[in-house]
């Protein structure tokens, strides 16, 4: 059940979280235990039975009660020790980690999608690639409102808030594609806000990172009527300006509306026939393609590799 | 107000006949009278009354946001329908529900625990209930007014303060909603603390007082602290939304998170003004249906006033990912580590009151075992928290809604129950019945366990709250699944208690004035008070005056308890 | 203070200290901000010198308030209501300079609470404690007109507590002004830390 949970981390971090967390809960667990446990027994050896005298009628024991206030005390020390050790490990850059170093990508989040900038020139969306090994420093921003990336596997969130850049790291040990959403609450298309990240061999990342830098190839056949229509109805002047996903290498990416469905011909038709039918709210007005235009234009979409 | 014999006379009256009898609901002369009532019973009772139905209301919320979630990809209701939802059920059961219900039990009980004859400011105490029940129909009608709030009950700057974001007008009656109910809640504040403060019977030092009184005059000191930072919150979003001000307004210098920190200085002892009370009647009842003292009344009243202190420093721990800094970050998981200190003792101390008791399990007493561990199971996940790097995982995901599910429903809601079943028969005069209650108390633990244990794992496998929906991914559809069959027999649960209720008003037992053979002020009177509540109080020399009175060769201060004074 | 109606005041009082404080606080920490930059802001649009004569008033009306309390409590009562009088005036002084301000502010500067940073958290401050100093101006000359009607309703120091308690709530009112003007205006003088001199 937990292979896609915190509980199964992929970077040093998420690590050093989940060994924190399982002992806290180790710990927590005791604790429960034993108040169920002595309940359990004073329900049992101290119940009530008709027409049965009061019990003595004691006030309290200092000692005991400073007893179970000491050690508490001690559990929480021996548990904040614990924290401060793994916040060495998993904590966001501080300001001396970061100097004179720039961020390897910037995610500026957006109602209700991801926008990846990386500083190789790579602009991408809702897809995140990492090379296995690095540990990538990441740019957090926000375009409107308040926004949080979230990859269970790979370490704690930290918010994406307008006005302000946080930074944290993101680092993978091995191969995969990670799921991840958008946490904090933003709006209508909040539960629609989600993303990938794929980790990949270095061969692998530095193949994609030429691939995404490359002009894609020349549209030809039906693709090519897309691209007139594309030119036509000026998706540009969204989708090059930040105010819609970058679509340049659109055909290379596994899903489409910020990782909600996959990157199919019939999900694509979907999505340009009523964007709202598939994401409520979303900003991308209906066009009121007719059919075959919208044929057209997922062809030239799906072109973009 | 009240005489007190230095010697018990051998005929005088303890419990006085009424002088008039307290109006009944149902009695045909009775509505106009509690529409103009300043007295502080029927006051309470208005109080209790309107937040049940309150608290249907907002449980068929979360009835219609369990069944949308109980698929992944459902189409029971919009995007747009369900954050209304969720920022209403939020919002109704946090100031509409807990905090006047609270409130309600204390305006009834205080001025009785502690022998006065009213509370200190009875008009208005009236214009608070009615301007707190004004301020709720005003957020309701926002649904036909223009769309509810649906910008989450906390309302995060600057989704909530700025028009373009959201998609309708519900966070201005989210504001003013808010601001008008706050009046209630600032005034019940006022009216309780000083009552607590200059009515207390002779003899009734605050050595003396019931921690039930103990735990809402505390209550009262946080409300004043925190209501008027909530206020001062909201005037500043709606300048925003209103004005088109820029305090929260990113493109002109401003700062959400100025917003986060002037919020949760609010909502932080919020959420301690939110379970107070509860815990003070788990401290009353404890004892009663134990057959003797608690165990350590100065450590519990103590750690409650610790919890005061370092509740106002904790804020920060709602802020973690926010991005404050590491300086900051350990500060408040410091702090906030240091709060579960008080608190656990008091989990201690009710427990071990158990101990060497003798045990009757009363409904009111079983709603009591359960909240013992449900909180404490919501304790434990808050330390969780508290470190901070676990809650860079957990933040914002199903675990932050199973923890406080747990403190506030496992904890506070069932601390509730267990008033009810305990003081209805003084404010009726009829006992609840222990058969419905019985059920009432199964299909609870049942129901609430059901619904919100699965929500935690839901949180390591990485699902947010405030979603409408979710992708199928493994494990997802079974656990919320579990959740919302969960929710429904709870749904049932309600539903049994609030039968209970009519039931019991109509053919309940008749109680007496002492049918749990409790030993505070309230029950040295008839079921229920008359209007001025005492004619008479028995001698206070103890915390137990009651017991005092009807063993007097073994009176609580004859053991150096409750200390010294007349 | 065993009197119910002073506690209460007192109590009430307390609490809404926590609610300037914030809005004080917003105003702390929005005052350097570059956002006000070629804007109107402290330095350059608020009259400090004016400001200070009618926030002597306000002032000085805490002193003629002390001594209507004073007279109550002796019992003087043609005293006690030309110092009441004296407080309203000195108190509806210091709203009609606040009101001057504000439209010198908006008509000359153009500063509204939307201009930028400072316009917001200077009128929610201020705003606010006028729309406070304008209720205890109500209080107080209510309390003026209950001298005149129900002289029986005072006698033998009856209702000594409530009238106290109004006391207090002006002298808190007052107090606030007493961080305010420096906070707002005083500093003002100081000069934004962009600045090095002049705007």
């Amino acid at each position: 059940m937990l292979t896609h949970s915190v509980f199964n981390p992929v970077s040093p971090q998420a690590l050093a979280i989940s060994n924190l967390f399982i002992f806290i809960m180790i710990v927590s667990l005791v604790i429960v235990l034993i108040i169920v446990g002595v309940l359990a027994y004073t329900c049992t050896h101290f119940r009530y039975h008709p027409g049965q005298a009061d019990p003595p009628q004691t006030f309290g024991l200092t000692k005991l009660e400073i007893t179970w206030t000491v050690i508490p005390f001690v559990l929480l020390v021996i548990v904040f020790a614990a924290t401060m050790k793994t916040v060495s490990i998993s904590a966001p850059p501080d300001d001396n980690a970061l100097a004179g170093r720039t961020p390897d990508m910037t995610i500026v989040a957006h109602q209700w999608w991801w926008e990846v900038r990386y500083a190789s020139g790579v602009v991408t969306a809702n897809e995140i690639h990492i090379p296995i090994g690095k540990r990538m420093l990441v740019a957090l921003q926000s375009a409107d409102v308040i926004h949080s990336l979230w990859v269970p596997q790979i370490n704690g969130k930290t918010d994406s808030v307008p006005g302000q850049t946080n930074m944290v790291y993101m680092e993978a040990d091995r191969a995969g594609s990670y799921e991840s959403a958008c946490v904090e609450y933003c709006g209508d298309g909040h539960s629609r806000m989600r993303a990938l990240v794929i980790a990949q061999p270095l061969a692998q990342y530095q193949a994609w990172e030429r691939q995404q830098l490359a002009t894609p190839p020349a549209p030809t056949g039906l693709a090519a009527e897309g691209a007139k229509l594309y030119q036509q109805f000026g998706c540009q002047s969204c989708h090059a300006a930040s105010i819609g996903p970058d679509l340049t290498h659109f055909g290379s990416r596994g899903t489409l509306a910020a990782a909600t469905l996959t990157n199919t011909p019939a999900h694509l038709d979907e999505w340009l026939h009523d964007p709202q039918a598939v994401k409520p709210g979303a900003n991308m007005p209906n066009f009121h393609l007719s059919t075959k235009e919208t044929r057209m234009l997922a062809a030239y979409l799906e072109s973009l590799k | 107000m009240s005489v007190i014999p230095t010697k018990r006379p051998e005929k005088a009256p303890l419990v006085p006949d009424l002088a008039e009898p307290l109006p009944w609901l149902y009695k045909d002369d009775g509505l106009i009278s509690w529409i103009g009532s300043t007295d502080h019973k029927q006051i309470g009772i208005m109080y209790m009354l309107t937040t049940l139905v309150f608290f249907l209301i907002g449980g068929l919320e979360a009835l219609v946001m369990r069944l949308q979630l109980g698929a992944p990809d459902n189409h029971v209701v919009s995007p747009q329908a369900y954050d209304q939802l969720f920022t209403m059920h939020g919002t109704t059961m946090i100031f509409l529900v807990i905090m006047p219900m609270l409130i309600g039990f204390a305006l009834y009980f205080v001025p009785l625990m502690i022998g006065a004859n009213d509370i200190a400011y009875p008009r208005f105490n009236a214009l608070g209930y009615w301007v707190f029940l004004f301020g709720g129909l005003l957020l309701y009608a926002s649904f036909i007014g223009g769309g509810a709030p649906d910008a989450g009950w906390f309302a995060y700057a600057p989704l909530s303060s700025d028009f373009k974001f959201t998609s309708n007008l519900g966070m201005d009656y989210w504001g003013v909603g808010l601001l008008t109910t706050g009046v209630g809640t600032l005034g019940a504040a006022v009216n309780v603390l000083v009552t607590i403060l200059t009515m207390r019977a002779p003899g009734m030092t605050m050595r003396r007082v019931p921690l039930f009184v103990w735990m809402t005059f505390i209550n009262s000191i946080l409300l004043l602290v925190a209501i008027p930072a909530l206020n001062a919150t909201i005037a500043m979003v709606l300048f925003d939304r209103l004005l088109h001000a820029h305090f929260f307004d990113a493109a002109a210098g401003g700062q959400p998170l100025l917003y986060q920190h002037a919020f949760w200085s609010f909502g932080h002892p919020e959420v301690y003004i939110m379970i107070f009370p509860a815990w003070g009647m788990i401290s009353e009842i404890i004892p009663v249906f134990t057959r003797r003292p608690i165990f350590g009344y100065a450590a519990i009243a103590g750690a409650s006033v610790a919890i005061v202190f370092l509740s106002a420093v904790v804020w920060g721990h709602h802020m973690f990912t926010a991005g404050m800094g590491h300086p900051l970050d350990v500060v408040f998981t410091i702090s906030s580590m240091l709060i579960a200190i008080p608190t656990g003792i008091k989990v201690f101390n009710w427990t071990a009151t158990t101990w060497g008791g003798t045990i009757q399990f009363t409904t009111p007493m079983l709603f009591v075992l359960a909240f013992l561990v449900q909180f404490t199971i919501g304790g434990v996940t808050g330390v969780m928290f508290a470190a901070f790097p676990v809650d860079w995982q957990m933040e914002d995901s199903y675990f932050v809604v199973a923890h406080f599910h747990y403190v506030l429903f496992g904890g506070t809601a069932f601390g509730l129950w267990a008033g009810t079943y305990y003081w209805f028969p003084k404010i009726t005069g009829k006992m609840l019945s222990e058969t419905i209650g019985k059920w009432h108390f199964w299909l609870a633990v049942v129901g609430f366990n059901l619904t919100f244990m699965v929500q935690h794992i839901l949180g390591f496998l990485g699902m947010a709250r405030r979603i409408e929906t979710y992708p199928d991914l493994p494990y997802w559809h079974l656990l919320n699944l579990v959740s919302t069959v969960g929710s429904f027999v709870l749904a049932i649960a309600v539903l049994v208690f609030v039968w209970n209720i009519w039931v019991s008003l109509r053919h309940g037992e008749p109680a007496g004035n002492n049918p749990w053979h409790a030993w505070t002020l309230e029950w040295a009177t008839t079921s229920p008070p008359g209007v001025h509540n005492f004619e008479q109080v028995p001698p206070i020399r103890g915390r137990r005056p009651l017991w005092d009175l009807s063993h007097p060769d073994n009176q609580d201060w004859q053991h150096g308890e409750g200390g010294k004074g007349i | 203070m065993s009197n119910k109606s002073m506690l209460g005041m007192t109590i009430f009082v307390a609490s809404d200290v926590v609610f300037f404080t914030v809005l004080i606080l917003s105003f702390v920490f929005y005052r350097d901000s570059l956002a006000n930059k070629g804007l109107p802001n402290d330095f350059n649009s608020l009259d400090v010198g004016v400001t200070a004569i009618y926030s002597v008033c306000l002032y000085a009306s805490s002193l003629t308030n002390w001594l209507a309390s004073r007279s109550h409590r002796r019992g003087d009562l043609k005293m006690w209501r030309s110092w009441l009088v004296l407080t309203i005036l000195l108190g509806a002084a210091f709203i009609y300079g606040e009101a001057t301000e504000y439209h010198h502010l908006v008509s000359v500067d153009k500063l509204v609470p939307n201009t930028n940073l400072f316009g917001t958290s200077f009128y929610i401050l201020t705003g606010f404690h006028g729309f406070h100093v304008t209720m205890g101006l109500i209080l107080l000359a209510i309390l003026l007109v209950l001298t005149f009607t129900a002289t029986d309703t005072f006698k033998g120091g009856a209702r000594a507590g409530a009238v106290e308690a109004i006391s207090i709530y002006w002298h808190f009112v007052d107090a606030v002004w007493v961080v305010i003007f420096p906070t707002v205006y005083l500093w003002s003088l100081v000069g934004p830390s962009w600045a090095a001199s002049g705007h």
